[in-house]
């Protein structure tokens, strides 16, 4: 899986980058409610919104590229579920107005996303008293999905390697596939086992 | 099935996000009352696990491909509880850190997959099986109770939509519940499958008692189902009510005919319209899903059969 | 060669250990090791070095008796003790993605320490000596996932220093390292002054590091003794699944 574009950009050195993360977070949460709840025509808010966006992004240091792929790869997954707003009257309409919301609040969430480490959002819900089970379950989800799915590639590359007949019928990809998901959640057991080991070597209670 | 930002309006999405909460702190509680230290880790690796397995694509029909939520099971394999939490811990690092699904909608997809899913998904696990012991009963749960979660969980989606105005339920609920009958085949299945390799790579994972301890007491789960219920009301009764009328309409007419669409308790802020035909595409839609669920009932057994050719004896 | 006065680092007397599926087991080990002592405790797989070295922390056996056969200086392992002993012996794990679980380098090390209860202000100064003492300065904000496997190892053996272990025990700590990797181990290892038992199929590593060798096979102890005698021991070296390690074939006998 082609990670390396997560945290590629997160710990860059720039004014935005050195807000501290509550803030951050605050004001992405503010701009997306915001939008969502205001009606198309309050324009001076979604005129300033954009420029605003466009102030963050230059200020940011991130490439416009990168920001460009990111949002053309997102988009798709806006327009599959936007599509359903044309059959209605005024269908159009909607489906404008919906696109505009739905871009301007992705390129604020992608924008908090690649200027925010995760382990600093972390800290900030910790603050706000996030429950302590639930910020270890995303602590040690976020660590360890990336092996997660390196043993899932690498378990499903070995898998078709051993494939030495044309077996690409339809069942056997199944049952390949329930295979190796199978095997997944029993070393993924077993590693949690091992984590639970080292986290009391090291002292947890 | 992840929401996007602005599609829900402002109520559907603090309502979603509310009623989440409550259930995500229930679930929360609940495991810290009765989840052992050792088992804590686990529900990180869950959670990376779902994700993990989400990024293996299944061929569906047609060079598409559809993917696993995940929630039924996690449910069968650690309990509904842990199920409940994991998915939410996946949602919200998908949200964070890749941007699929949206802030505001975060609430929504939460209470979608993470505990209708999970909800429905274990509810008819349990059912099935306490009447279909054995090997064979424990695919045939899996597979169909894979299935249903997927179904209820986009009904779910299709009716924050409809009560946000975004989408009317004419064309939400055809085309979600619609198109997650054919995607819960694939989630069924792989769930079966799933399930079956790890009873023969690790039986003693799948030890009812050792479930049991991250399961949660009937009180708990009665708990889980109103909050359930509650938003499955909020988002979706007002438009099932109407069932029964279009049903007779349909009966009477050939769907030509001007179908009166009641307004939702909530009102939308687009004006109801009927084209012709649309009225029925609910109709329609809604007995698929009925006939639906006893062919995959029936699928699901044909499956326990040929995945499980000699069960062995066994008290399970 | 061990004075009888000072208080052995560990001692384990008639070890027993078999797990729930009956797989590893360990039949009855006795030994004692000498504060400041490097052992090498090789063997071949299966032997149960992993799980003996699970015992000398505490993680081993998951209920703790009110007699344990294993005593860290002086002291028996139980639960009022358990925290001394987690502090005083440092465990480093064979896979380090397992030890690595916190999601920067910084907390990872700082877990160590924090778990013991450090006072805040100290935690930064001491998680910045130990990731310079395995020359990781400068680390402190990468995420673990894009490490590599010989920095990730650091990042644990620093996490482990950070609590200031009196004893170090060390599973395979030189597996999938590159050749320049072992030789940055070997170097800090060196350079560390501690109690030290090392796991390891490495026995080049032990032949440089450990005068003092432990050869365990099924379980039980075969042999115990100075290293370049046992490894230069052909017989026995090749009964446990060894061999004699080139590094010897060409050197003289002592």
């Amino acid at each position: 899986m082609h990670h390396d574009f997560l945290d590629r950009y997160s710990r860059l050195d720039s004014p935005i980058h050195r807000l501290p993360t509550a803030l951050k977070l605050a004001l992405a949460l503010i701009f997306v409610f915001v939008t969502v709840a205001l009606p198309l025509s309050v324009r001076d808010w979604f005129i300033g919104l954009t420029i605003t966006l466009i102030g963050v992004v230059a200020l940011s240091r991130i490439p416009w590229l990168f920001l460009l792929k990111r949002l053309l790869f997102l988009e798709p997954f806006v327009l599959g579920m936007a599509v359903l707003t044309l059959f209605q009257p005024n269908g159009v309409r909607v489906f404008a107005t919906i696109f505009v919301r739905s871009t301007l609040c992705l390129l604020t969430m992608v924008l908090l996303s690649n200027t925010t480490p995760f382990s600093a959002i972390l800290k900030v819900l910790r603050r706000v008293r996030v429950p302590a089970l639930f910020i270890t379950t995303l602590a040690l989800m976020y660590r360890y999905l990336f092996v997660l799915v390196d043993e899932a590639e690498r378990m499903h590359r070995a898998r078709a390697s051993r494939t030495f007949t044309r077996e690409t019928s339809r069942v056997h990809l199944w049952h390949a596939l329930g295979t190796v998901i199978g095997q997944l959640f029993v070393r993924s057991t077993e590693r949690a086992e091992r984590i639970y080991a080292a986290m009391c070597a090291r002292g947890w209670r | 099935m992840h929401i996007p930002d602005g599609f829900l309006d402002a109520k559907t999405a603090v309502a979603s996000a509310v009623l989440s909460a409550v259930g995500v702190g229930m679930a929360l509680r609940q495991a810290r009352k009765t989840l052992p230290a050792r088992r804590v880790p686990m529900l990180g690796l869950a959670a990376a696990f779902v994700f993990a397995a989400q990024m293996l694509n299944f061929p569906v029909a047609g060079g598409t491909s559809g993917h696993l939520i995940g929630a039924t099971l996690v449910a069968v394999l650690l309990g509904p509880g842990a199920a409940v939490i994991a998915l939410t811990a996946v949602l919200v690092v998908q949200c964070f850190l890749f941007n699929d699904g949206g802030l505001t909608a975060l609430g929504a997809n939460i209470f979608n997959m993470a505990i209708v899913a999970t909800l429905v998904g274990y509810g008819v696990y349990r059912l099935v099986r306490r009447f279909v012991p054995g090997q064979r009963g424990l695919i045939l749960a899996a597979a169909f109770a894979g299935w249903c979660s997927t179904v209820v969980a986009a009904i779910s989606c299709a009716g924050q939509l409809a009560v946000s105005g975004t989408v009317p339920w004419s064309v939400s609920f055809p085309a979600m519940a619609g198109v997650h009958m054919l995607i819960g085949i694939g989630e069924g299945l792989i769930t079966a499958l799933v399930i079956l390799a790890i009873v023969r790579l690790r039986a003693d994972l799948l030890d009812d008692e050792a479930v049991a301890v991250a399961a949660m007491p009937v009180t708990a789960f009665v708990g889980f189902g109103l909050v359930a219920a509650l938003g499955l009301a909020l988002f979706v009764s007002p438009f099932a009510c109407k069932w029964p009328d279009g049903l007779e309409k349909v009966a009477a007419t050939l769907g030509f005919e001007h179908h009166a669409i009641e307004k939702p308790l909530l009102a939308a802020p687009i004006p109801d319209y009927a084209l012709p035909g649309i009225g029925s595409a609910v109709v329609a839609t809604a007995l698929t899903g009925v006939i639906g669920t006893v062919v995959v009932f029936g699928l699901s057994l044909l499956l326990a059969r040929v995945l499980i050719p000699h069960p062995t004896l066994e008290s399970r | 060669m061990k004075d009888e006065t000072k208080t052995p680092a560990l001692q384990v007397s008639n070890l027993q250990f078999r797990y729930p599926d009956g797989a590893e087991a360990l039949c009855g080990v006795n030994l004692t090791i000498a504060v400041g002592e490097c052992v090498g405790l090789i063997g071949p797989n299966g032997a149960g070095k992993s799980t003996l070295l699970l015992h000398l922390n505490g993680i081993l056996p998951e209920r703790l008796e009110s007699a344990s056969p294993v005593s860290v200086f002086g002291q028996s392992i139980t639960a009022a003790t358990l925290p001394m002993v987690r502090r005083d012996v440092g465990l480093l794990f064979q896979d380090p993605d397992d030890q690595l679980f916190c999601p920067t380098v910084f907390e990872d090390v700082a877990f160590g320490p924090q778990q013991f209860g450090l006072a805040n202000e100290r935690v930064a100064a001491v998680v910045r000596e130990a990731l310079a003492q395995v020359g990781l300065t400068g680390f402190e904000n990468r995420s673990p996932h894009h490490l590599s496997r010989g920095e990730k190892r650091r990042v644990c053996l620093a996490g482990v220093l950070a609590c200031q272990p009196r004893v170090l025990v060390l599973d395979e700590p030189s597996s999938d390292l590159d050749p320049r990797g072992k030789r940055e181990l070997k170097a800090l290892l060196h350079g560390i002054h501690a109690t030290k038992i090392i796991a390891t199929h490495d026995l080049e590593l032990v032949v440089e590091l450990c005068p003092r060798a432990i050869v365990l096979d099924h379980g039980k102890i075969v042999a115990d003794g100075p290293t370049i005698e046992l490894l230069n021991d052909e017989p026995l070296m090749l009964a446990h699944g060894l061999e004699r390690p080139h590094i010897l074939r060409h050197r003289h006998p002592h």
